[in-house]
């Protein structure tokens, strides 16, 4: 087969220029369709069930802790006066920013055409969904009365409650709301064509309907197909501004106030970058073991490992640019109060916070320019941890630095969290990755369909490819 | 709002049913057997429709999800009831004020206290007493919370029989005149109370009066009746005074009626070029007084009588001090200039000294006065009665020798704070009877026979004089609620007296007719009963005798000196019971629900201990364990030791969740040491102990947030508008308009307060009265410890140091340390210290309204930040939004739970003792303020309810009229009501006239934060720092200034100005 098909080819490229292939070792379309759906379909190996369980577990403890908090008050969290926010926010912002990366992946990358994004976006989705439900549960559940939590919405009632737009929260409402939307209609959408492959390789009853009112009567037809395409690139055309608003709104939290260490204008694109940064080191963290666990190496291959390095290098450099201006800016500014701020934030009893979040950072992403990082699977997925940890202690830097040494010095605190914060904490990761497993299960981890179009067999220029009578 | 009904009278009798045949046989349950439907049944029948039926299931489903959601969401189920019948005279919601007086030990505050139907709420001062101006201290304010507190003591048996074996003792005492019966009272100034004493003494010749005070101000009546040979009290007018020297007295704040000196020494306070007050202070511990000082001499107690020695030899003619000399480390260039402008001053000076003193430094005291020509002009001296009752040693020897067959204890707590070297709880034993009236059942109840539950004195008839010597009719505003009797009660039962009821008594004593006593009761006073001052002059035979016996002996690193101080929150352990006195922050160290050795940096480095640390302090064979707190201006060498705390037996708050709250101190004290001791010892142990402080960190940072200014300074309004930010350029613009300022032309009235710094010396008042009045929750210290207290009204205090020590502290840096090592920096040795009252600054732009999503905190038209707590969902933006940090978050159900119980599941917990947790402490609520629930935040409203009954008063009265405008000084905030200084000023701003204007139109006055263009309706009055110019310790600045200074030059660049030590900060404009 080679042979003949060397035989139409002129010339190879020089070696320098040939790119690395995105689906390696030439793997056929039936293979991929097969290396897919097989994590759905083989028996639950038992890494599944040794993650899935103390997942379970942590999840049930979320729960405990939440009814705790809801039923017995805010207090049993340790944030107080003059810190009223603590971890409930930092965790908030955290899991939003994580939730970026996903929709990066999917919308921007596609508008794009960058065709390496086929190979992590459904996980990467999947992970910004369930990020975003993480997320989601803070603002709601650290309200003094959750019970009230309805007034933050625009709905008519008898008691002539409206919401005050003037406030962040309220934005933050809308953009988080609709930043969920969007991801999960997206996802969903990109769903339908591989939940009807499964479907079509469903064995058991059961599997047939529920893939069957999954897939919507998916056919594979043409029709289909173009229409499927057109919304797709809606979608994407409106996902991608929400990569930016969301988490300018949720900076715009902070910098609409007039916190020194908050009030600052370089907060929106500065959070967009590190979510996008801490995105890209969730991505890396999650991706790096399954395609080992779920043997997808040859989809999930070391090049897109060195491209989301890459990316990381890029936002994490802009991160640390952006640390640097805020010292800049406030040396700059000649605001003795902002001034202060900064110096505490380095030099003050939090010092310590503010050099980790540094070093996670700054200083890690940094390793990302060489290449033989890059391609060391085990140094890259210990680098991934650590911008997760950095980014974690950005908005702890972010939040409890600047509230706890403001304008009044009476009114000066320390903050420690309780054990129910951090067992809330420890319990979102147990949401997370019991629904990050059940995905793994039940739900195609790549996308299959757009996988298959970027392989060589799909291009008809292509000697292996298309209607050239390639290999299936 | 919620109105506590009166209680509903209970069913006459219960029924009980003997047996089910009883039960069958009864005419109701004939009629049920009877019948086929039950009662009630048919009625329905006629219009029982679909939507009566759908209102009663949706309701009962209703029911049943709540039930499911657990009680954390459910509302309380509250039943009214109303009156049958309405008494006469009573408008329901209308609150009424009676005049009653808050005694103390020698001196009372008259009252004005409010009651919501029938219950006294609010305590008052009474303006228009001629010797007060409405002030009060925290004592009084706190003293409602008190009234209520369910650990009140009752009578164990029926009060009958209680009664009866007092008159039993009337009888068997009535054979033998009374030959062992001794009675151990505390000070009081009642008059009626010395009648029944006398007439006791009378009818019982034989029988002994004693009196006991652990802190016991009575010394300044021993000491002017030694001086000037006749028996007087003093009476320090500070008003008069321009030059004072306190030679260790807290006059401010721990030493007796300092209500009353607060009021007469912010008169001559007041800032002005020339005519302002200068206080020097000589003393161990940082007191209320210190804070307050120009200049302030850190000495041990012990070497007091050095200073006042050397004072007096430069002062009196023919005073030799050369065998007291000055002790070493004491400027004597300090004393020398100190004594010159004591002399400059002449009939207008004034020396003090403090209760803890012994004799020989008031007399030396009175001595200068003496020799200034002062008596008489700032020192009067009054008549008053010596009833000549022995202390508490004289009854120990009596008890030991087996003398007393009776103890009648009226009043104190002598097991707990009796000399320790007396050992009362064996000694007490030693009588064959002992009848205590007390308050709580206390350590002192547990080793006596008969317990008699004392009234409070807002259920007793009684009578009390002021220091000016008139008397004021303790008037009760409320039934006794266990029963309580009082003092006089005791006292005539025992004495087998004619009349036994205390109104009686009390109006006998007074001697006034009819008409005479209305108008006493009404007005709160007997009028023209002050005494009258006498003329007097020193007797200088005193002074040698007195002096003859004094030995000075520098305490050290190995011979420690101990100071037993009177607390500022619990007194002596009187109030260690009311959660707010607990809860409330002491005045210097910031400190809630404890006490701790307090002692000096440099002290605590030598004896090698850390803050916090557990020491073991022995002094005189016995020790006690107990942590130390470093508090800056300390003396070296000293230890403070603050009474009153870790009561073996006090109630729910002073054992808080079953343990002692703070540490008792009293064992170390002996008969011969009341006031100091020298000779203790300190061992560390290695344990941190956990203390609850609010306010962590003590510098000012330098920022301007309290700003001050040398005399020659007041009247130029640069001197304070020098530190504002400097303005961008172009000025101060907004991007667009305020919405408020449209709104404002609407407005009646524009509310706004002005605070003068200059004659705070933060003594809680206004804390106390503001949680009195606004029903401020009590947390508990695990909570404060979580900087979750509740208070809207808060002082804070900074210490700054001397330029040189700021100099090196911001060289190294240290001002970014964390605040748990502060106590480590060398410049907190020698602190100037500055207070500032902290509650909402009313913002018209407020940066809190802007960022709530729900609409719960809002701008009035008249500039009232508004919180809307039903609104309010709990996001806490706003108070992290809030530069001033003055919003405070409900973290728990602090009114609902008990608050030893906070963070039990709401699931899971069970109220113990629902009825006596809270049903009687809501009756110390204002019915006119909400009661928040958690999850809702709250903050200081300048007391919206009184601004509106103020309003409401005049649109009645107005009528048809447009005369609508409250006129000025009707409202007065809760705060600047029991202000005896008169610091806070509250009105109008719209009125160029109101006092308020006025003040904000003084040049002194200024805005915290300006820069932040939230434009508060609250603003400050530069505070005046009156130094000597000659003295060794003067600095041309405030060190405030002066460290702003450094700190701004920094931020300019250095440009202008910088260590400008011309006397004078920055005169020149803002810099650009």
């Amino acid at each position: 087969m080679a042979s003949t098909a060397n035989k139409l080819v002129l010339q190879d490229p020089p070696r320098e220029l040939e790119r690395e292939p995105l689906v390696a070792n030439h793997r056929s379309i039936g293979w991929i369709s097969d290396a897919v759906c097989r994590v759905t379909e083989d028996k639950v190996p038992l890494w599944w069930w040794l993650a899935f369980v103390p997942s379970v577990i942590f999840m049930g403890i979320l729960g405990l802790m939440l009814g705790y908090q809801i039923t017995t008050g805010v207090g049993v969290w340790g944030n107080h006066h003059p810190e009223m926010w603590g971890w409930d926010i930092i965790n908030f912002v955290w899991w939003i920013g994580i939730g970026h990366a996903g929709t990066l992946i999917s919308a921007i990358l596609f508008l794009l055409r960058q065709k390496w994004r086929t190979g992590v976006n459904r996980a990467a989705e999947a992970m910004t969904i369930f990020a975003v439900m993480c997320a989601g549960i803070f603002p709601a559940v650290h309200v003094g009365r959750v019970w009230y939590d309805w007034w933050l919405f625009p709905i008519p009632n008898p008691y002539n409650l409206w919401p005050q737009f003037r406030s962040p929260l309220m934005w933050d409402v809308f953009a988080v709301s609709t930043y969920f939307t969007v991801s999960a209609l997206f996802w969903y959408v990109g769903l339908v064509p591989d939940l009807a492959i499964i479907r079509d390789r469903a064995k058991t009853k059961i599997k047939k309907i529920a893939y069957g009112l999954l897939s919507l009567g998916w056919s594979g037809s043409n029709r289909h197909w173009s229409n499927y395409e057109k919304c797709y690139l809606i979608l994407a055309g409106v996902s991608t501004p929400l990569v930016l608003s969301v988490h300018s709104i949720v900076s715009l939290d902070f910098a609409v106030s007039q916190l020194p260490g908050w009030h600052t204008t370089i907060f929106p694109p500065y959070f967009v970058a590190g979510a996008i940064f801490s995105g890209f080191g969730m991505v890396l963290t999650l991706l790096l073991p399954l395609r080992k666990l779920l043997k997808l190496e040859d989809l999930i291959t070391m090049r897109h490992v060195d491209l989301m390095c890459k990316v990381t290098l890029a936002t994490g450099s802009i991160v640390g640019y952006a640390y640097c201006m805020e010292f800049f800016i406030a040396w700059y500014g000649g605001n003795p109060y902002e001034r202060f701020t900064f110096m505490n934030r380095a030099f003050g009893p939090y010092g310590w916070s503010y050099f980790l979040m540094f070093a996670c950072n700054v200083i890690t992403p940094q390793f990302f320019w060489f290449k033989w990082i890059r391609q060391n699977v085990w140094v890259v997925f210990i680098l991934s941890i650590f911008v997760n940890i950095g980014m974690w202690f950005e908005r702890f830097v972010i939040v409890v630095t600047s509230l706890h040494r403001d304008f009044l010095p009476s009114s000066w605190g320390y903050y420690k969290p309780t054990i129910v914060d951090i067992m809330t904490y420890l319990g979102t990761f147990g949401l997370f990755f019991t629904l990050f497993l059940l995905f793994l299960r039940f739900a195609p981890v790549i996308a299959i369909g757009e996988v298959k179009a970027i392989t060589p067999y799909a291009d008809p220029h292509h000697p292996l490819g298309g209607a050239k009578g390639g290999h299936h | 709002m919620k109105t506590i009904p009166p209680p509903c009278p209970e069913p006459e009798t219960t029924k009980y049913f003997r047996s089910i045949e009883s039960l069958e046989n009864s005419p109701e349950a004939r009629a049920w057997v009877d019948r086929e439907f039950p009662a009630g049944a048919s009625e329905n029948e006629g219009d029982f429709n679909r939507r009566d039926f759908m209102k009663l299931m949706s309701a009962s489903m209703a029911l049943a999800g709540a039930g499911i959601l657990g009680s954390g969401c459910r509302k309380p189920e509250q039943h009214i009831y109303p009156f049958a019948k309405l008494p006469d005279d009573y408008v329901h919601g209308v609150s009424k004020f009676y005049a009653t007086a808050f005694p103390t030990r020698n001196g009372a505050i008259p009252l004005l206290v409010k009651s919501h139907e029938g219950r006294p709420t609010k305590v008052e001062g009474n303006p228009e007493h001629p010797d007060s101006n409405g002030g009060t201290d925290v004592f009084a304010q706190a003293s409602i919370l008190s009234l209520y507190d369910p650990d009140r003591a009752q009578f164990n048996g029926p009060r009958e029989a209680a009664l009866t074996k007092l008159g039993d003792i009337a009888t068997k005492f009535s054979a033998n005149q009374g030959a062992g019966l001794a009675f151990l009272l505390e000070r009081g100034t009642s008059p009626s109370r010395n009648r029944l004493q006398l007439a006791i003494q009378q009818k019982f010749s034989a029988a002994k009066f004693y009196a006991y005070e652990p802190v016991d101000f009575d010394i300044h009546r021993q000491a002017a009746t030694t001086a000037v040979g006749r028996s007087v009290t003093p009476y320090f007018k500070y008003d008069q005074a321009k030059a004072i020297l306190s030679l260790d007295c807290d006059f401010l704040g721990g030493d007796g009626e300092s209500h009353l000196n607060m009021r007469d020494f912010s008169k001559s306070r007041r800032a002005s070029k020339d005519a302002m007050n200068r206080l020097y202070v000589a003393e161990a511990l940082m007191s209320q007084t210190g804070m307050s000082a120009d200049h302030r001499l850190r000495v041990p107690s012990s070497q007091v009588i050095a200073i006042a020695a050397a004072i007096a030899a430069k002062l009196v003619a023919g005073f030799d001090a050369s065998k007291i000399p000055l002790p070493a480390g004491v400027d004597a260039k300090w004393v020398e200039e100190c004594a010159n402008d004591l002399k400059a001053g002449g009939a207008t000076s004034l020396v003090v000294a403090g209760y803890r003193q012994p004799l020989a430094v008031h007399l030396l005291a009175h001595a200068i006065n003496g020799a200034l020509g002062a008596l008489g002009k700032t020192v009067e001296f009054r008549e008053t009665p010596d009833l000549k009752e022995q202390g508490i040693a004289a009854l120990a020897e009596s008890l030991n020798k087996g003398e007393v067959d009776t103890l009648v204890i009226l009043g104190g707590n002598p097991v707990y704070n009796a000399p320790a070297d007396l050992n009362w709880a064996v000694t007490q034993r030693k009588a064959k009877t002992v009848v205590r009236l007390g308050y709580y059942e206390d350590e002192t109840s547990a080793v006596a026979d008969l317990n008699l539950p004392a009234a409070h004195y807002l259920e007793s008839w009684g009578d009390v004089k002021t220091a000016d010597g008139t008397t004021v009719i303790v008037q009760p505003l409320i039934q006794p609620l266990f029963g309580g009797l009082t003092e006089l009660e005791v006292l005539a039962r025992i004495g087998g007296l004619a009349e036994m009821d205390a109104y009686k008594i009390t109006r006998e004593t007074s001697g006034l007719g009819e008409e005479a006593w209305k108008k006493a009761l009404h007005d709160g006073f007997v009028a023209n009963t002050a005494s009258k001052p006498v003329a007097v002059t020193f007797n200088p035979a005193v002074l040698a005798p007195a002096l003859a016996s004094v030995t000075v002996s520098a305490p050290s690193k190995e011979n420690l000196e101990v100071i037993f101080a009177r607390d500022y929150s619990v007194d002596d352990g009187r109030w260690a019971n009311n959660g707010w006195l607990v809860e409330v922050p002491d005045p210097v160290t910031k400190m809630t629900w404890d006490n701790a050795v307090l002692v000096s940096r440099k002290t605590a480095e030598e004896l090698g201990v850390k803050n916090t640390q557990f020491v073991e302090l022995a002094l005189a064979g016995k020790t006690v364990r107990a942590p130390v707190w470093v508090v800056p201006g300390m003396a070296n060498h000293t230890l403070g030791l603050p009474l009153g705390f870790g009561r073996a037996k006090g109630g729910r708050i002073a054992n808080f969740n079953g343990k002692q709250v703070g540490f008792d101190f009293y064992p170390l004290r002996n008969a011969a040491n009341q006031g100091f001791a020298i000779g203790a010892k300190i061992s560390p142990v290695a344990e941190q102990y956990s203390f609850a402080c609010t306010q962590d960190h003590w510098s000012l940072e330098g920022r301007p947030i309290i700003r001050e200014i040398i005399p020659k300074q007041v009247g130029d309004p640069k001197a304070v508008e020098a530190m504002d930010f400097p303005p961008p350029p172009g000025g101060n613009q907004s991007l667009y308009p305020n919405p408020f300022d449209a709104i404002k032309a609407k407005g009646l009235h524009q509310w706004g307060m002005a605070i003068d710094l200059n004659t705070c010396v933060g003594c809680n008042a206004c804390v106390i009265a503001c949680q009195s009045e606004n029903n401020v929750p009590v947390v508990g210290k695990d909570q404060v410890r979580r900087g979750r207290e509740m208070l809207w009204l808060r002082i804070d205090r900074y210490f700054t140091g001397t330029p040189a020590a700021e100099k090196i502290r911001s060289e190294k840096n240290e001002v970014l340390q964390p605040d748990w090592d502060q106590y480590k920096q060398t410049w907190i040795d020698d602190p100037q210290v500055v207070t500032q009252p902290m509650m909402c600054q009313h913002c018209e732009a407020a940066p809190c309204e802007s960022v709530c999503p729900v609409n719960a905190t809002v701008h009035d038209e008249e500039g009232l930040n508004l919180m809307v707590y039903n609104r309010c969902v709990g996001t806490r933006y706003c108070s992290n939004n809030c530069p001033w940090k003055v919003r405070r978050f409900n973290y728990f159900d602090y009114t609902k739970r008990p608050i030893t119980n906070l963070y039990k599941p709401t699931l899971t917990f069970k109220p113990t003792k629902p009825e006596d947790e809270f049903e009687l402490l809501k009756l110390a609520r204002n019915p006119d303020v909400t009661v928040r629930m958690r999850g809702v935040m709250e903050k200081c409203t300048f007391c919206v309810q009184r601004i509106e009954g103020a309003k409401i008063a005049q649109k009645v009265k107005a009528g048809q009229s447009a005369d609508v405008i409250v006129r000025d000084g009707t409202i007065k905030t809760a705060c600047q009501q029991a202000c005896p200084a008169e610091s806070i000023t509250f009105g109008d701003i719209n009125d160029p006239k109101s006092a308020v204007s006025l003040a904000k139109a003084d040049s002194r006055n200024y805005t915290t934060l300006e820069f932040l263009y939230t434009k508060p309706r609250l603003t400050y009055l530069a505070r005046v720092r009156n130094q000597n110019e000659k003295m060794p310790d003067y600095h041309p600045m405030p060190f405030t200034s002066q460290v702003y200074s450094d700190h701004s030059g920094g931020h300019e660049s250095g440009g202008g100005h910088g260590g400008g030590t011309n006397g004078a900060p920055k005169k020149e404009g803002a810099p650009h």
